[in-house]
């Protein structure tokens, strides 16, 4: 997989072939990967009963909506250019207006697998002193975390 | 202040009383996961603040844990909740003390 930055501020992402459209694909399953719903989890720090009922009525359907518009919008352009491409290789645009969409995906998907694995500071850990099946998760993780870089240096700085 | 009521053996008690409005804290907390440059980006695209300004309460929430980024009305304070959160920062509102 190839991912380069477009002249209008998004990111073009060429798949080579199945493995990375699914490794693609696997953006959505990790975003709704946790049981508790992010827009719940934002709120672990608020103690003020009033305002919890406030923000438990008020702010956090709202997130909730956010949330699932940006994982829907991203689903569908990866399904759309999967499709387009046959499963093999093809390109997948992120237009500057789609920026943030991605990043909240992406973003999604990271917070989710870290509630789930507690990697904690990716920078401290060496991938291969980690079980498979958690290596896996971890190279994801640090996948999504590579193209959110380049969308925040991009279309977000 | 009391004030006695002639009419009747009842005493009516009123009471002057001037509630300052106590401002309020938003607070946003670490999390391993978000970068710290789309901290300081959310941070300078939500409240305005200058890119020195951004990072220097971005390294408080760093390094300690949690970083007072704003203070002041209530309604307001919610609403900085609000697209704090919608940018998927963990953040918190207390009463200033």
């Amino acid at each position: 997989m190839k991912i380069m930055p477009t002249l209008d501020g998004g990111l073009r992402i060429d798949a080579e072939d199945k493995d990375d459209w699914r490794l693609l694909s696997g953006i959505t399953g990790d975003a709704m990967s946790h049981d508790d719903k992010l827009s719940h989890r934002l709120g672990e720090f608020i103690t003020d009963e009033a305002v919890m009922l406030d923000w438990l009525e008020y702010i956090v359907p709202e997130l909730e909506d956010a949330f699932n518009a940006a994982v829907l919008h991203v689903t569908t352009a990866i399904a759309s250019a999967r499709v387009e491409s046959g499963g093999g290789p093809g390109p997948l645009w992120i237009t500057r207006e789609e920026v943030f969409h991605w990043y909240s995906a992406l973003n999604q998907a990271r917070l989710a697998i870290e509630e789930n694995h507690k990697f904690g500071p990716g920078e401290f850990i060496d991938p291969e002193q980690l079980p498979p099946a958690r290596r896996s998760v971890f190279l994801r993780t640090q996948f999504y975390c590579a193209i959110q870089s380049m969308l925040l240096a991009q279309g977000m700085g | 202040m009391t004030m006695p009521d002639d009419s009747s053996d009842t005493l009516t008690l009123t009471r002057d009383k001037t509630a300052l409005d106590v401002p309020w804290k938003v607070i946003v907390h670490d999390d391993p996961v978000n970068l710290m440059g789309y901290v300081t980006w959310v941070l300078m695209k939500i409240f305005g603040y200058d890119e020195k300004k951004a990072a220097v309460l971005m390294m408080q929430v760093h390094k300690l844990g949690r970083s007072i980024v704003w203070t002041g009305q209530r309604e307001k304070a919610e609403f900085y909740v609000q697209q704090l959160q919608a940018h998927q920062l963990k953040t918190s509102l207390e009463k200033a003390e």
